[in-house]
């Protein structure tokens, strides 16, 4: 039995290799995403255990929780240093600056990061520095600066040429004196490294006498767990001591932490591929299980058991599982690279340090490839031991009706109503995103077997839906295409439901994000009536320094600056947890901003408080958080300030965070030295041209790293953002949709086999290959739009249904016709490619074998 | 139509074998010719090179003084369509299709329009006015066969080949059929080759041929051929 099995499946070579590629690519992505987050897990592990060498005890300012916005801690008076140099068991310390400060070239371009940190760093004694030149030398004059051989490799810096770096001071000039490896890293992602000396960088960051790291090295005789102690004596409470190792691993559990979500998100894109691939191998051996039922019959003729014949099918689905699996977990290595390429085609650049491949990875990847493919070839290798043993006497038995039967549309039609039922749960009764997602995930699930069950009798309408018009086109063609598409309907169903599936989360995600872009834009016109932005260079999520807003204010023309702070913080009252809070300037946020009160005015926020608070409505009412309550809030920096509620406004921007404070507080007790934003006002009559102009040329001369968008420019900004997040998860659906369409290649291979004989005749009267090709490309676009068809509306409804859910949260549903046309003339363009492969096989069909063929 | 010297060779060498070796036959015009022979006498292998499925080692066949055997596939679906009509053993009507939509089909896949006279007169001939829009899952064995020649006819084919038509069939729907053959001969003067092993359905033809070995042994009127001839090539 098992030699037949083995023999069977080399001799159907290419569907057992179709049916593989449906697994292979879904495990692929799941060992891809795993060597991909491990690559980067590990070269930040690396990076922080260089910068750790050498270091045995670190002091920095406690932070309480990490802040999404890349803030860095606190930094502490300068003057603690001498008090640690003298405690007991430290041989050496030293301070340093660590910030941020860009790279600027002659030209005047600025190297960017693409959301890696453009790090600054101040020299450090040769026992603590991670660096190592390869040439010249580190800075020894505030004139001087060092940078990292990556950069400088990448942008074709050398030695004593001359740079500019911008952190929170005004743009300044140094000569390169060094170029240095950050020890054994070979890459940091985008990030640069800038190296001054210490009192630069003091000046640099806007850190005047302050420290934000001191490095330590232990005295002979002393662990660095007993000079922790006694350094923690000598510290004030804000300030921490812990060990080099401890520091290292900190930081990297801190990426690790921020960069989960990724992991999460890619695994999720995976288990839609292999979703997809479960469908289509499903397919494949009910199909291939009918065409057999011969084969089986006589087996049982000749005395295999039930159990036996059971045992074959599994058998092979364990075989194109394992294959597939192994395969995929190897191509997993160059699948890493793919989405590793793709970030940064996006724009989002990591560090990558060799490759690693985790046991965890294969087994896991391996594990789930198997069990997908038995899991799906389960229920057609149980139909194949009903296979009763006349049916080998029987002429047509390969023929066996598809049509549904009662039952299996009465279990769709309950899956259809209970699938929804959790989905509407999911949005608006379940709470904590994780719970969200969760239940969307099963519902949806639940709605797409539904829809795949049920579309068994949706197929004869579609496909004469989407079928005349093609026979208006292409008569006899078109017909047959049709009429082959609807002989088989669950099989019809299932292959177009596989597609169907990528494309109901295309549109999904396209709808949401043209609800989005509306509601954004609907809200900026409103709210919005600042006429100038200013913002950093890479982007909206970083800070811009203070001074910028201070220079600017300075032009003509130019009548109000108001400052926007944005911070991570803890809301202790009611355990309301980690929230995201904004700072404004009260004497002029509501000249440059439209707030919309729920509760209070105007003039509660121009008069705000530095212990008062205004809260989005909606968070409050979430939260049951009313006017007059008085909320405890803890900050990055542990501190624990009160604040009292005195407004509550309607803010579907999400600019301003779920409460508002005012920009001093964020200074002082949350350490947000840096601004987000500043909206401009210009003076009444003046020309905005005219003064964004001027304002420019400030910006460019002093503050390199910040830029002025009008309204228009800043719509655009947002939206171009929203694109560029949409355009990533296409790429990452895109993964599904090449599945599905191995589905179509397969189905329409199998048919084509079944059906053999008859295109012999048809060749035999007069057909002509190209038309027997046409015929195959039609039903295989039939197919795919009636997929595509389906996708549409499962997806529209799914959106219209999380717009509703999200209404309060300023979503609104914007249906982008235009797009959606174009996403069914792309399922029809799959469907002409799908093609292809089954419609050459159709077409070399030698007549007087197929007139043979059995 | 003509086949002159007729060589297929299969396999080299110890293996080879010679399912024609050198036939020569001539087909009249609006003639009925049976062609029988014992099981690998090589005359399937002459009806598939006769009607272009199939080229011969040597030798050439002419269908309306054309040469068909150098054709290339293009030509051959083009010859196809227009001079041959083709009637099978195992009836290969499409299942999707209608009676009526069958018979058509060739018309439709060359592009032609559809003569409702002619198409009629074949239905009304083939005796399945009422059954038009009959899928061939609803029609016997009989009735699937005799759409297959209406279909075979409905182009108005220089010669109609016939594979064992009655095959599949019962005596009864086998003398529909071959009533049905001699009546396109008879009263639409159509060339009709049917290769066949029933010594019966032979006898409906106006002439015999009959193979052994490759060879022709008999070629002449049916009524000149002997009983012992007729059954020893069963």
């Amino acid at each position: 039995m098992t030699a037949l099995t083995l023999r069977g499946l080399f001799a159907r070579k290419l569907r057992a290799g179709l049916t593989g590629l449906a697994v292979l690519l879904g495990v692929m992505m799941i060992s891809g995403t795993y060597v991909f987050t491990d690559t980067i897990n590990g070269s930040f592990d690396k990076i922080f255990e260089e910068g750790a060498k050498g270091t045995d005890v670190v002091v920095k300012s406690k932070q309480a929780f990490t802040t999404d916005s890349g803030t860095l801690p606190p930094s502490f008076p300068e003057s603690v240093l001498s008090k640690v140099d003298t405690a007991r068991g430290v041989s050496e310390a030293a301070g340093g600056v660590i910030d941020y400060a860009s790279i600027f070239l002659p030209s005047g371009k600025q190297v960017k990061t693409q959301g890696a940190p453009p790090l600054l760093y101040s020299t450090l004694p040769r026992r603590f520095n991670p660096l190592d030149y390869v040439r010249g030398k580190g800075p020894r004059t505030d004139k001087q600066v060092a940078i990292d051989k990556g950069t400088a490799d990448k942008e074709n810096i050398s030695v004593g040429e001359r740079i500019k770096l911008v952190g929170k001071a005004p743009a300044q000039t140094y000569v390169v004196s060094g170029i240095a490896k950050y020890g054994d890293v070979s890459s940091l992602g985008n990030a640069t490294i800038a190296v001054v000396t210490l009192r630069e960088g003091q000046r640099i960051a806007d850190k005047p006498d302050q420290l934000d790291q001191i490095s330590i090295g232990d005295e002979k005789g002393f662990t660095a767990e007993q000079v922790v102690r006694s350094v923690q004596r000598a510290l004030p409470t804000s300030v921490e001591a812990k060990t080099g190792q401890q520091d290292a691993s900190d930081q990297a559990q801190d990426v690790k932490d921020s960069l989960g979500f990724l992991n999460t998100a890619l695994l999720a894109f995976a288990g839609i591929a292999l979703f997809v691939g479960g469908f289509i191998i499903f397919n494949t051996f009910s199909i291939t299980v009918a065409q057999r039922t011969k084969e089986f019959a006589l087996l049982r003729t000749m005395g295999a058991s039930a159990r036996q014949v059971l045992g074959s099918v599994v058998l092979e689905a364990l075989l194109i599982g394992v294959i597939a699996s192994a395969v995929g977990v190897a191509a997993g290595v160059l699948a890493a690279k793919g989405i590793s390429a793709l970030f940064n085609a996006f724009g989002i650049g990591l560090p990558e340090q060799g490759t690693v491949i985790e046991t965890r990875t294969i087994v896991i990847a391996a594990t789930v490839g198997v069990l997908v493919t038995l899991v799906s070839g389960l229920a057609p290798a149980r139909r194949a031991t009903r296979v009763p043993p006349l049916a080998a006497m029987r002429e047509d038995a390969a023929r066996q009706s598809g049509r549904a039967g009662h039952r299996r549309e009465i279990v769709a039609a309950v899956a259809l109503v209970l699938g929804f039922a959790i989905v509407l749960w999911g949005l608006f009764g379940a709470s904590g995103s994780t719970q969200v997602l969760f239940t969307l995930a099963v519902g949806a699930i639940m709605v797409f077997i539904a829809v795949a069950l049920l579309s068994a009798r949706l197929v004869g309408p579609l496909a004469s839906g989407v079928g005349r018009p093609l026979e208006g086109l292409r008569g006899m063609e078109g017909q047959l295409a049709r009429e082959n598409a609807m002989r088989n309907p669950s099989r019809t169903a299932t292959t177009a439901a596989a597609l169907m599936i990528g494309l109901a989360l295309v549109t999904f995600v396209t709808v949401l994000a043209a609800g989005i872009k509306a509601s954004v834009t609907e809200t900026l016109d409103k709210s919005f009536t600042a006429e100038l932005v200013l913002q950093n260079t890479q982007g909206s999520f970083n800070p811009i320094p203070e001074a910028a807003g201070t220079a600017v204010s300075r032009v003509r023309g130019v009548e109000v600056v108001s400052p926007l702070k944005s911070t991570n913080a803890k809301i202790l009252t009611r355990d309301a947890g980690r929230t995201v809070l904004s700072g404004v300037e009260p004497s002029t946020i509501t000249r440059v901003w439209n707030f919309d009160f729920k509760n209070g005015e105007a003039g509660t926020l121009s008069r705000l408080g530095n212990s008062q608070v205004v809260l989005n409505d909606q968070y409050a009412t979430g939260k049951k958080l009313k006017v007059g309550n008085t909320i405890q809030v803890e900050t990055s920096t542990s501190a624990k300030p009160d604040f009292t509620i005195v407004g509550t406004v309607d803010d579907k921007s999400g600019f301003f965070g779920k409460g508002i404070v005012t920009s001093s507080v964020m200074r002082t007790k949350f350490a947000e030295t840096q601004n987000f934003f500043e909206l401009i006002r210009t003076a009444p009559g003046a020309n905005v041209a005219a003064v964004q102009a001027s304002v420019d040329k400030v910006l460019e001369t002093e503050y390199p790293t910040v830029e002025s968008k009008n309204q228009t420019q800043f719509k655009n900004q947002i939206e171009s953002q929203i694109n560029q997040l949409l355009a990533l998860l296409y790429a990452l659906l895109s993964l599904s949709i090449i599945v599905s369409l191995f589905g179509i290649v397969n189905t329409l291979v199998l048919s084509i086999t079944e059906r053999t004989r008859e295109l012999g005749m048809m060749r035999a009267i007069g057909t002509s290959r190209r038309q027997v090709r046409r015929i195959v490309r039609y039903e295989s676009v039939i197919t795919a739009l009636i997929g595509g068809v389906l996708g549409l509306v499962v997806g529209l409804v799914l959106a219209s249904l999380t717009t509703v859910a999200l209404e309060n949260e300023g979503f609104k549903l914007s249906i982008p016709v235009l797009q959606l046309v174009a996403f069914l003339v792309l399922a029809g363009i799959a469907g002409v490619l799908a093609a292809i492969p089954p419609a050459r096989r159709a077409s070399r069909i030698d007549v007087l074998e197929a007139l043979a063929y059995e | 139509m003509t086949a002159n010297e007729l060589w297929r060779t299969y396999g080299t060498g110890e293996a080879r074998v010679d399912a024609l070796a050198g036939v020569s036959v001539a087909f009249g015009r609006g003639k009925f010719t049976s062609i029988m022979g014992p099981s690998g006498s090589g005359k399937s292998t002459l009806l598939h090179c006769l009607a272009g499925l199939e080229a011969p080692t040597s030798g050439t066949v002419a269908i309306d003084d054309v040469e068909i055997t150098q054709l290339g596939d293009r030509e051959l679906t083009e010859l196809r369509r227009t001079k041959i009509g083709f009637v099978f053993q195992a009836f290969n009507l499409l299942p999707v299709l209608t009676a009526e939509e069958n018979i058509t089909l060739p018309l439709r896949i060359a592009g032609r329009p559809i003569d409702q006279q002619w198409l009629d007169q074949l239905v009304g001939t083939v005796g399945l006015a009422e059954r038009r829009t009959h899928l061939p899952s609803e029609l016997s064995g009989g009735q699937q066969q005799r759409v297959a020649i209406a279909r075979a006819l409905i182009t108005r084919p220089a010669v109609v080949f016939a594979d064992e038509p009655t095959g599949n069939l019962d005596s009864k729907a086998s003398a529909e059929v071959l009533g049905l053959l001699r009546h396109a001969v008879d009263d639409f003067g159509q060339t009709a080759v049917m290769v066949t092993h029933d010594p019966d359905a032979a006898g409906t033809g106006d002439r015999l041929v009959v193979l052994r070995d490759g060879k022709v042994e008999h070629d002449g009127d049916v009524s000149e051929a002997n009983l012992a001839t007729l059954l020893s090539s069963r």
